[in-house]
């Protein structure tokens, strides 16, 4: 498919929470395969129905093959990430030995608490994007990002992480605090502040916890500097020329100031912003709005009334964004699209959009 | 937290409701300490929290709602500014308070650590910084721990207050923030954080004195959610919600079809019959109290509220 959109070799679909990234994302990916490239497109928490069409309801965390008809020359896989089962691949794929690994994933710490890390999701999507980015199995991979509550959460989560996991407080609870039998040293040894933090943090979290903390830590050492090596490496993959970032917004005036922040965020931090899109656009109605009739229950003059606030919106982000930026709109569907057709059907609206630019 | 207590600009007498309905479940709501106010982010869940502590104000209660988001909105609902931390009073027994989660952590560590010098070291250490930062169930164990305190009065330059509506954070799952108090305190041996999670362990675990209201929308992600939100609740907590609120459905009885009809018309039906259907699994799989409310023609602001507040309501009698 010829289209004023230039294709990257990574696309990130990135944007609030909600905003239907999946969706576009498998729409996205379906298109790409249309015009003959071989593609990937890795999502998360898609919906059931979504689940069933993309064939990933089995099992998380491994490719399947998008059935497309023979007329389709590209092929298209889609994944479902599991971010437990990466991390467990993880583990036992980098430690050193089995009695390291054993004792990582049997600790009660991560057993509990690790699967709640802040950005662990965000963290295990990167690291299996640089997998399969580096297997270079596809010609063109198109990522789906978590929900979060923020768009830009995405960005910082692998930093956050492994600063996490690489932290004083680590260092801390695994040299100063513990001697090698895992009790604890003598508070003396660490001076004012450290004898404060101590007992905060023994008041706080609780000895055994921080025991738990302290050995999950000091087993998974030898990982850290793996972590650490591949979230930098992730992060130029993110800023490269490979990859461009397509972000989608939800209509109306509200979610402005969100997609402008967003917008400019990335590109001050040298990622290259694609095209923005507002997705699930009230469409015009062929009707004037009326709120009076729309709080009375009539849904066309509701439905109007809504299309309008949604067109103010478009114009208002159209303005502040400037003419450079291509923006496009998809409008809010009768029935959200969820088998490969109405993908298909979706595919097709965005791919006039993209022609356009 | 932040002792000052904003005045509320207007003092608009607001009418005091008629009294709740014997059966309705704003009557078993009035009765609770704490709200939990649960759903995906984007389906209404401030609206319906400030739905809700407007209702219960005007029943009688003293309510308090909080908001957990970085982005304020919820003020500009209640019609006040933003509460920036503080408690703000936005209408006769109604106060609204925004927080971020590391602000009720640090609060802990001011609590803890009494002079003031240390405290500030501490909170400003890296070390601090990434261990709150890398474990978010000891924030949200601290959340739910800050609505106890409130609840009980024990919240120092607080006002006295019946009932705490949280407007619960976006991110995760409604049952990891619920289930957070029990994690924290089985990890904790002893000490104050431990006393305080168990008593909110309690608190979560004690149907008479709280309650979970879940929000969706009629569409198949936020049901599924919402369905599957109650699995969890039951399996982990021991507990069904008390209240589904169903937000944001286009009006009922769309027209036949008919020749020359307009775009909107036809949307009007075919999103509706898609709802009907989302309506119809919900109401199969979960037994208990539900309210339907519209999708309303007014932005984020008092009027949607007002409107809100009275189809809750019309709902519950
Ligand atoms: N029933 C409703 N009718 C119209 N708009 C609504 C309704 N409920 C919520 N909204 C609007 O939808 C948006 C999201 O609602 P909000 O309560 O902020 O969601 P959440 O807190 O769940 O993220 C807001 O702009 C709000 O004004
Ligand atoms: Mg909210």
């Amino acid at each position: 498919m010829t289209t004023g959109f230039e294709w990257p070799r990574l696309l990130v679909v990135v944007g609030a929470g909600g905003v239907g990234k999946t969706t576009l994302a498998a729409a996205l990916g379906l298109l790409s395969a249309r015009g003959g490239t071989d593609t990937l497109v890795m999502t998360f928490d898609p919906s059931h129905r979504l689940k069933d069409a993309l064939g990933v309801g089995a099992e998380a965390g491994v490719e399947t093959r998008v059935e497309l008809g023979d007329a389709v020359t590209g092929r298209l896989d889609a994944s479902l990430l599991d971010a437990r089962r990466t991390f467990d691949g993880l583990v036992d794929r980098y430690a050193p030995d089995p009695a390291a690994r054993d004792r990582i994933l049997g600790n009660r710490f991560y057993r509990h608490l690790a699967g709640s890390l802040a950005g662990i999701l965000e963290y295990m999507a990167v690291e299996r994007l640089l997998e399969v980015w580096r297997a270079g199995e596809h010609e063109r991979i198109i990522l789906d990002t978590p929900p979060t509550r923020q768009a830009l959460d995405f960005l910082g989560a692998p930093r956050r992480m492994v600063s996490f996991l690489e932290s004083g407080a680590i260092k801390v609870s695994t040299r100063r605090w513990f001697v090698d039998d895992g009790r604890l040293r003598g508070a003396r040894a660490l001076g004012p502040l450290g004898r404060r933090f101590e007992s905060f943090l023994d008041d706080v979290v609780g000895l055994e916890l921080l025991r738990d903390m302290g050995e999950f830590f000091q087993a998974f050492g030898p990982l850290y500097e793996g972590f650490r090596q591949r979230a930098r490496q992730v992060e130029q993959l993110l800023v490269s020329r490979d990859t461009v970032f397509f972000l989608v917004s939800g209509a109306g005036e509200e979610n402005v100031p969100d997609t402008l922040f967003f917008a400019r965020k990335l590109e001050e931090t040298g990622h290259h912003l694609g095209p923005v899109l507002v997705n699930r656009l009230h469409p015009r109605a062929g009707l004037a709005a009326d709120r009076e009739a729309a709080v009375r229950g009539d849904g066309a003059a509701l439905l109007a009334w809504l299309a309008e606030r949604d067109a103010r919106g478009l114009e208002h982000l159209r303005t502040l964004l400037g003419p450079e930026r291509p923006l496009y709109d998809l409008p809010l569907l009768p029935e959200a699209p969820s088998e490969i057709q109405s993908l298909a059907r979706l595919a097709e609206l965005l791919a006039e959009r993209l022609r356009g630019v | 937290m932040p002792a000052v207590v904003k005045q509320r600009i207007s003092r608009r007498p607001r009418p005091l409701a008629t009294g709740l309905g014997e059966k309705g479940v704003l009557t078993q709501l009035a009765g609770r300490r704490l709200l939990v106010v649960t759903g995906k982010g984007g389906v209404g869940k401030s609206a319906v929290a400030a739905t809700l502590g407007t209702l219960l104000a005007r029943a009688g209660r003293r309510a308090l709602v909080l908001e957990v988001d970085p982005r304020e909105n919820v003020h500009q609902m209640l019609d006040v500014p933003p509460s920036g931390g503080d408690i703000v009073e936005a209408a006769e027994r109604l106060f609204l308070q925004n927080l971020q989660p590391r602000q009720v952590v640090d609060q802990l560590v001011r609590d803890r650590v009494r002079i003031e010098l240390i405290a500030r070291r501490i909170l400003a250490s890296p070390l601090y910084h990434n261990f709150v930062e890398g474990a978010p169930v000891l924030e949200e164990a601290a959340i739910l721990g800050h609505c106890l305190l409130l609840a009980e009065g024990r919240s120092r330059g607080a006002p006295p207050l019946d009932v705490v509506v949280l407007d619960a954070p976006a991110t995760g799952h409604g049952v990891s923030l619920l289930s957070a108090p029990s994690l924290v305190s089985a990890a904790i041996a002893a000490g104050p954080l431990a006393e305080l999670t168990g008593e909110v362990a309690e608190l979560i675990g004690d149907t008479e004195r709280s309650a979970v209201v879940v929000v969706t929308q009629a569409e198949e992600m936020p049901v599924t959610e919402a369905l599957e939100l109650r699995t969890e609740l039951a399996a982990r907590l021991d507990r069904s919600p008390e209240l589904l609120v169903v937000n944001q459905l286009l009006p009922g009885g769309p027209p036949r079809p008919r020749a020359g009809e307009s775009a909107a018309a036809k949307l009007w039906r075919r999103r509706r019959r898609l709802q009907d259907h989302e309506v119809g699994r919900l109401a199969a799989a979960w037994p208990g109290r539900r309210w339907e409310l519209p999708l309303l023609p007014f932005d984020r602001g008092p009027e949607l509220i007002e409107a809100l507040a009275a189809a809750a309501a019309g709902q519950d009698a």
